[in-house]
């Protein structure tokens, strides 16, 4: 049985299993082990991930067009975007790094925001099948959030290191700062997102 | 309202699930959707007291020497922890310093004093009164400690810079190296459910 038919509910803080039924006291219940707000469901977590994928989807334009650094060296300024840095290391035979690059700036991103709206999608349309499945794409996402930043400490990692005065420098560029965004839009959005939703709707199903 | 600490209910699918024997070792798992509900290890206290320190004092060494060293051509330049938010700060790139800032420094050092000061008193038989909110951050701050990709984008960074110059790792970077490892095995180490326990039977008692 679901706790939400026993009018029971999990702390989402700490995990406690509180009954609400108990206590007929006045406006929001709140966990009696540590004093969160509780809630059976979070219903307006939709619109806050729907916000925030296509939030991250506007972020991501800039990320990939814009250099994400300036490379000045004595022979003149050179910018990297993502691709360019993943074709480098191709060319100079570092196939490792540049999968590495590839899957984490490339992939992982875009596999996150493909996830979030399936998930939001078949959560809105009340598809009932396979939500196991669907659990596992949604912890799939959640895990693979930060390995995204891989790129945007490449960059800074090659600004603290590459510093020779007016001669040979590299500098951060807009195209960082992007990216960083989309990387933060979607880790929240994973996290906003209720689970649960998604196991509802497989039981109205069961329920006939 | 009651607690009841026998019976978890599934943060993914929301099933009541009543744990006979919940302080036996193992892993306990959610019988509908297979989700991982908590995990039973013994001597949990101590080996999160022991790792907290162990990754206190490397992520101290970590702060105090060179972390990397690049030479091109007579010209060397060395890095620690704070060289890039230094330059970042000096390029007005103020989201990405305060992002590099808080996820490799601040979070995770935050963690490491929250560990000791929950798992200290702990270990010495006491259940601190600020034990929830330790907990609670302990909760909010894990997925924005990003030691880990920090270290794989060091790796990507040295592979980059050998073709311009001579790069030399520094104690740091073998320090920090240890202390990735450390972080990883004190998660998979911790078990807040436990420690809610203790927290609620330790207030039960004073009642």
């Amino acid at each position: 049985m679901r706790a939400i038919e026993a009018d029971m509910v999990s702390c989402h803080a700490c995990h406690a299993t509180v009954r609400i039924g108990e206590d007929p006291g006045k406006g929001e219940p709140h966990c009696p082990r540590c004093g969160e707000a509780l809630a059976f469901r979070d219903y307006t977590s939709m619109q806050t991930v729907w916000a925030l994928v296509i939030a991250s989807i506007v972020f991501y334009i800039p990320a990939n067009l814009l250099p994400m650094m300036h490379v000045h060296t004595f022979a003149g300024t050179q910018s990297d975007t993502i691709l360019s840095g993943v074709l480098y290391f191709m060319e100079t035979g570092s196939y490792l790094i540049a999968a590495v690059i590839f899957i984490a700036s490339i992939v992982v991103p875009i596999t996150k925001i493909l996830i979030l709206i399936y998930l939001l999608v078949s959560v809105q349309k009340g598809t009932i099948d396979n939500p196991k499945k669907k659990q596992k794409l949604y912890l799939f996402t959640e895990l693979i959030g930060k390995w995204s930043m891989v790129d945007v400490y490449v960059v800074a990692i090659m600004i603290a290191l590459v510093h020779f005065g007016g001669l040979t420098q590299i500098e951060a560029a807009s195209g960082a700062t992007f990216f960083l965004l989309v990387v933060v839009t979607t880790m929240i959005a994973a996290m906003k997102f209720d689970v649960r939703l998604i196991w509802d709707n497989a039981q109205k199903e069961r329920d006939g | 309202m009651g607690t009841h600490t026998h019976i978890v209910v599934c943060h993914e699918c929301d099933e009541i699930v009543n744990v006979v024997d919940p302080y036996k070792e193992g892993r306990y798992k959610c019988p509908r959707c297979g989700h991982l509900l908590f995990r039973q290890k013994h001597g949990m206290i101590e080996k999160m007291f022991a790792l907290g320190l162990a990754a206190a004092i490397l992520f101290g060494l970590t702060n105090y020497f060179p972390f990397l060293s690049f030479e091109v051509i007579g010209n060397r330049a060395e890095a620690n922890f704070l060289t890039s938010v230094q330059y970042l700060i000096e390029e007005q790139e103020w989201l990405l310093a305060v992002a590099v800032l808080m996820t490799t420094l601040v979070v995770p050092s935050i963690r490491i004093a929250l560990v000791l000061a929950l798992f200290g008193p702990l270990y010495f038989g006491k259940v601190p009164g600020y034990a929830p909110g330790v907990l609670k951050l302990l909760d909010q701050t894990l997925p924005w400690a990003m030691v880990d990709v920090f270290l794989v984008g060091v790796f990507v960074s040295m592979v980059k810079l050998v073709k311009m110059g001579t790069v030399i790792a520094g104690i740091s970077l073998w320090a920090f190296l240890v202390m990735v490892f450390v972080m990883a095995a004190m998660q998979t180490t911790y078990n807040a459910h436990m420690v809610w326990d203790i927290v609620e039977t330790a207030r039960r008692r004073e009642r």
